[in-house]
C-alpha cells in the first residue's frame, strides 16, 4: 500500500515461501534466521553493508517483484 | 488496492471461529497453517528516482518494538494479534526498546535492536551524507492476524503521516 501512495519500498527477507505470498516490489533476502535480518547483534559492519545493499537495490531494480539473494552467513566475513 | 478486503473478511471470520479452540489450547502453529492467505494479483510499484544522499528514509520494522516507558505493549494474547503501531523515535537508545511479539525470537534483537531496525546505521549514513536523512519518527508492528483493522485503519494513517514528514523511500524489515 505504501508503494500505492507513491513511496517506494524495499524489503528484507529470510522465507522465500513467505516472500511469495506478500509478494514485496523490491527485496534482499538473506541466510539468517528470523529475528535478525542483518545478521549477528553487534556486527556493525555487516549491518551497513546490508543497507547499502538495499541503497543499491533501490536504484538497480527494475522490475517489480525483483529479489536479490545476499551471500552473508551467519559468522563469517563478508565477501570482498 | 490490490488487497481484496471483501474476500478475506469472510475467511479471516471463519478462521477465528473454527481455530479459537485450538488457539486457546496453544497450538498456534497449527491453526497459522490454515490461515486464508490473501496472495495479491497484482504488485503495486513506484519507480525509484532521485539520489539517496538527497532523500528522506523511514523504517519500519514488525518486531513488536514500543518505547516502554511512554507507550502500551502490544497485545501478544489476542487470537487477532496486534494490528497497532508504535512510533519509535529516531533518537531511540537500545534501553528505550521493549519487545512484545510471541512468534519468534527475540532475545537477539534484545542484545541489539539494529539487527531488525537499524536506525543506529541509518544515523551513520545520515552523518556520511550516504543518505539525506532518517525520518525523525520510525515504526513498529507486531504480530497481526487481523489484516482488515490494519489495512483500514492502521496503514492508511501510518502513510498519511509518512508523506506529511516528506518520507521519500520506506525500508520495511518483517521478523
Amino acid at each position: 500500500m505504501t508503494e500505492e501512495a507513491g513511496i517506494p519500498t524495499i524489503s528484507m527477507g529470510n522465507v522465500p515461501d513467505r516472500m511469495a505470498h506478500i509478494k514485496p516490489p523490491r527485496a534482499l533476502l538473506v541466510k539468517f534466521a528470523r529475528g535478525s535480518m542483518f545478521g549477528e547483534p553487534g556486527n556493525v559492519k555487516r549491518q551497513r553493508r546490508i543497507i547499502l545493499d538495499a541503497l543499491e537495490a533501490l536504484k538497480t531494480m527494475t522490475e517489480p517483484g525483483t529479489i536479490r539473494e545476499l551471500p552473508y552467513r551467519w559468522q563469517q566475513p563478508d565477501p570482498a | 488496492m490490490t488487497f481484496d478486503l471483501e474476500k478475506f473478511n469472510p475467511a479471516y471470520q471463519r478462521w477465528v471461529t473454527e481455530s479459537l479452540p485450538e488457539f486457546r489450547a496453544g497450538r498456534m502453529a497449527e491453526i497459522v497453517k490454515r490461515y486464508p492467505f490473501v496472495v495479491s494479483d497484482d504488485m503495486p510499484w513506484t519507480p525509484y528516482k532521485g539520489q539517496p544522499s538527497e532523500q528522506t528514509f523511514a523504517l519500519v520494522t514488525s518486531g513488536g518494538f514500543f518505547m516502554k516507558d511512554s507507550q502500551p505493549a502490544f497485545d501478544t494474547v489476542s487470537i487477532h494479534g496486534d494490528p497497532s503501531l508504535r512510533e519509535i523515535p529516531k533518537t531511540v537508545s537500545q534501553g528505550d526498546i521493549g519487545i512484545a511479539h510471541a512468534q519468534y525470537d527475540h532475545s537477539l534483537a534484545e542484545k541489539d535492536i539494529n539487527i531488525i531496525f537499524p536506525i543506529h546505521r541509518m544515523i551513520e549514513l545520515e552523518e556520511e551524507k550516504i543518505i539525506g536523512r532518517v525520518v525523525a519518527t520510525n515504526y513498529s508492528f507486531s504480530y497481526v492476524n487481523d489484516v482488515v483493522t490494519l489495512v483500514t485503519e492502521t496503514i492508511p494513517k501510518f502513510i498519511s503521516r509518512i508523506k506529511a514528514d516528506g518520507v521519500d523511500v520506506v525500508l520495511l524489515v518483517p521478523v
